[in-house]
């Protein structure tokens, strides 16, 4: 496996494409050719420049704003924005303001260019393949600069779980889950999975537990995590995994994991971190070729001031809430009087066709476990808005983890295996086998292929295999890739998947109508 | 359900009526596993399954405030119900006190999904397809008035069903939510669980029996969820291993956990 990182030039031509014909007429996608300043774009911990109260960043779909809604934000000695770890991390590192508080595969690239490998995101705890690779080889850090894929090492077994099945390493590209000292079997019994860093804006929404949720979790009637300050019980959505339920224990756990501090974080460094990501919004508020996306009497579901604005803990798939909405504004708009205004015009109004594919589509979901095994029946005829149904963000309302399919065989994005294929596989693959005593896994069986084990490396449980808590919709144009094992490089990638997934048939308008309109969140 | 079912579901009729001709006797209880198919309409599908050269009506999709819940394709499913002699829904008998539970084990047979048929027609659905008009189908209405249960007094005693073979699942919430609820108030010094291992006597005769481990399985898992939801209180927890009998008449309610909190 080789990586160029030198070669910016065919990275850019990937995005080059702006209309595309297609059967029946034009289509306009939103995709376009920008050449952005990452270098200038990328926060280091200790800049210690202000973060306004308002502020937007270019990506390859048009803007994205952020917005404090207490503020500007003095970043000089605040415990987000400065390296509190020995290696030199802040929170700040993996959660970039321009990259929506995630951090896409483009900014990784950008600023190994820059740093030739030295800047602390690529510190060997989890910015490389494993540990033990050589420094300042981008072939230690295939996954981060190819996927943009964080490692995450787990112990096996779970702490506070008896498992209900076994683990076995099928293959190992990184070296990490075979190695004596990291691997499964090796000193430190630790199993090590690869994510992506999920976006740290609009983070009201994400802790909400004002909707479904209770002692009990809703779907499969366990326990539900309590918050240690209150006792109340959570709604487990924050993480894939949901093993830190409250932005406290996240951002313990990370200082620990990530930024490897000696000190634990102070309880007034923790509320700091806590009150800045619950005052932060994040939308895509400019499109390339729609232009603004916040106009006045436009949707009142679009733009960072709608973030602010809207309720959180509420269902919206419904057609009192909405998940997105929209009012339809930009259903039927006029032809233009000019180029510019026409191509806007026609764009938005695809986006208003790919929110009601989004909204409205039937198709059959089958197979999905923490959905078809919730009392709906397996298949459902539903929609998209069935599972990622929370209004505002898409994500799903309560203890959210599922399986779609996406780290799963045999639906996990895997290369052609033939004699005549260059591309190697690049994620791990492990063998879970559950136990024959107990019930197997609904739709799966009792021997599992996965890339990632997801809720299952914390449950224990046989039917958590593979099952990752979905996230939210918002700012997708700045942290492409997609997916937590980054196996969706872009938006139509992303839509692709799904359209295999539950052989949903999508014409290519409906495909360019969705992009679009994921495109605008 | 009877009353429900009639209520709720219409259907064209034409070519509905001769696919029932063979049934068994309104009144009749029956009980088989078999798989279940699901049948598409222009709205949300129904779910019936063949059992004995007749085809039976489950159920349709709604949301998970429906009583009755639909089964899974990729498992056969264990029906529990009384024929009744209501028009055909879906080209399917209607059963009244329909009970359903997927059955473990997945079986690849079980993978029908029939074609919209213009012959069968859902005239009412308690939830489309797609998003809902703001509240569950099945919901009480808003500004329903809400009975506020007395005050516990006493010993008070609760009963848990599972699907076949099953722990906890989704069904349980709710009633884990009661338990722990009506503690808070009765403020209990001791807890007995008491798991047990269900069977089904089938219209075919045979008698089905849970997997032996299902009843400790059950008691263990609730006493602990309780336990670590904040019922730390003395527990007693006891299960029943042997086959059981059963008798065709509501076996279902074999499939269970018995929880007596005792002051």
């Amino acid at each position: 496996m080789k990586i160029s990182l030198h070669n910016t030039k065919s990275t850019r031509l990937a995005w080059l494409v702006s209309a595309i014909a297609c059967l029946g007429g034009t289509a306009l996608v939103a995709q376009q050719a920008q050449d952005i300043d990452r270098t200038a774009l990328w926060w280091s911990p200790g800049d210690d420049r202000p973060l306004p109260a308002y502020i937007d960043y270019e990506n390859d779909y048009g803007r994205l704003g952020l917005l404090n809604s207490s503020g500007t934000i003095q970043t000089d000695g605040h415990p987000f924005f400065e390296a509190l770890g020995s290696n030199g991390r802040g929170c700040v590192t993996c959660h970039q303001p321009a990259d929506a508080m995630s951090l896409s595969v483009a900014t990784i690239q950008q600023r190994w260019r820059d740093t030739n490998g030295t800047d602390p995101l690529f510190a060997p705890v989890d910015g490389m393949d494993c540990p033990n690779k050589p420094a300042g080889d981008p072939e230690s850090h295939t996954l981060l600069l190819k996927r943009g894929l964080i490692r995450v090492a787990l112990p096996w077994p779970p702490a506070n779980a008896e498992p209900e099945f076994d683990i076995e390493v099928v293959r190992d590209p990184t070296g990490c889950n075979t190695d004596p000292e990291y691997g499964l079997a090796g000193e430190r019994k630790q199993i090590s999975v690869y994510r992506r860093p999920r976006p740290a804006i609009n983070l009201r929404y994400v802790a909400s537990s004002r909707f479904g949720v209770s002692p009990f979790i809703g779907k499969t009637g366990q326990l539900a995590a309590t918050d240690p300050e209150t006792g109340r019980p959570l709604n487990m959505n924050m993480m894939a995994d949901a093993r830190d339920s409250t932005l406290k224990q996240q951002a313990t756990s990370a200082s620990k994991g990530h930024m490897e501090v000696t000190q634990p974080l102070t309880n007034d460094q923790l509320n700091r971190i806590q009150d800045f990501e619950l005052q932060l919004y994040g939308a895509q508020a400019w499109s390339n070729i729609g232009g603004t996306l916040v106009e006045e009497n436009g949707p009142s579901g679009i733009g960072p001031q709608a973030m602010a604005n809207g309720s959180d803990g509420v269902l919206g798939n419904n057609t009192t809430r909405f998940v997105f909405p929209m009012e339809d504004k930009w259903a039927d708009l006029p032809e233009g009087n000019t180029e510019a205004e026409a191509r806007r015009n026609e764009f938005l109004e695809s986006v208003q066709r790919g929110h009601d594919a989004f909204f409205y589509r039937t198709f059959w979901i089958k197979d999905a476990m923490h959905i078809n095994t919730v009392g709906l029946g397996n298949p459902i005829k539903r929609t998209c808005a069935t599972c990622h149904g929370m209004h505002m963000t898409g994500m799903d309302t309560a203890n959210g983890w599922m399986d779609l399919g996406t780290t799963n065989h045999p639906w996990a994005l895997e290369p052609p295996e033939s004699p005549w294929a260059d591309e190697k596989p690049e994620m791990p693959l492990f063998k879970v086998t559950c136990r024959e005593d107990l019930p197997p896994h609904p739709f799966l069986g009792r021997t599992i292929y996965t890339q990632d084990p997801g809720r299952a490396l914390i449950s224990g449980k046989c039917e958590d295999v593979g099952a990752i808590v979905i996230q939210q919709f918002r700012g997708l144009s700045a942290r492409a890739p997609y997916f937590s094992n980054g196996s969706a490089a872009n938006l139509r990638e992303l839509v692709d998947f799904y359209d295999r997934r539950f052989n949903i048939r999508y014409t290519e308008q409906e495909k360019t109508d969705l992009v679009n309109f994921l495109s605008t969140l | 359900m009877k009353n429900f079912a009639r209520t709720l579901l219409g259907l064209s009729l034409a070519g509905a009526t001769a696919l029932t001709q063979a049934a068994p006797a309104a009144g009749e209880r029956i009980s088989f596993v078999s798989c279940p198919i699901v049948r598409d309409t222009v709205s949300v599908p129904c779910w019936l399954s063949d059992y004995d050269g007749d085809t039976y009506y489950l159920t349709i999709q709604s949301d998970v405030s429906a009583s009755v819940q639909p089964p899974m394709l990729g498992h056969q499913v264990l029906v529990e119900g009384i024929v009744t002699d209501d028009p055909a829904i879906c080209g399917g008998i209607v059963l009244e006190d329909v009970h359903l539970t997927a059955m473990p084990e997945l079986d690849a047979n079980c993978n029908t999904i029939l074609p919209v048929d213009e012959r069968y027609v859902v005239d009412f659905n308690p939830r489309p397809p797609g998003p809902s008009a703001g509240r569950l189908a099945f919901d009480p209405a808003p500004g329903a008035p809400r009975q506020e249960p007395p005050p516990p007094t006493g010993r008070q005693e609760f009963e848990i069903y599972f699907d076949f073979d099953k722990g906890v699942s989704f069904r349980h919430p709710r009633f884990l939510g009661q338990i722990l609820s009506t503690a808070e108030k009765l403020k209990p010094a001791r807890m007995m669980v008491t798991g047990v291992r269900g069977a089904h006597k089938l219209s075919n005769g045979m008698l089905l029996q849970e997997a032996e481990n299902t009843g400790q399985r059950r008691a263990e898992e609730i006493a602990g969820l309780l336990q670590d939801a904040g019922l730390a209180i003395d527990t007693e927890v006891t299960w029943i291993s042997a086959e059981a009998d059963a008798n065709g008449v509501d076996d279902w309610q074999s499939r269970r956990v018995s929880v007596v909190l005792i002051p």
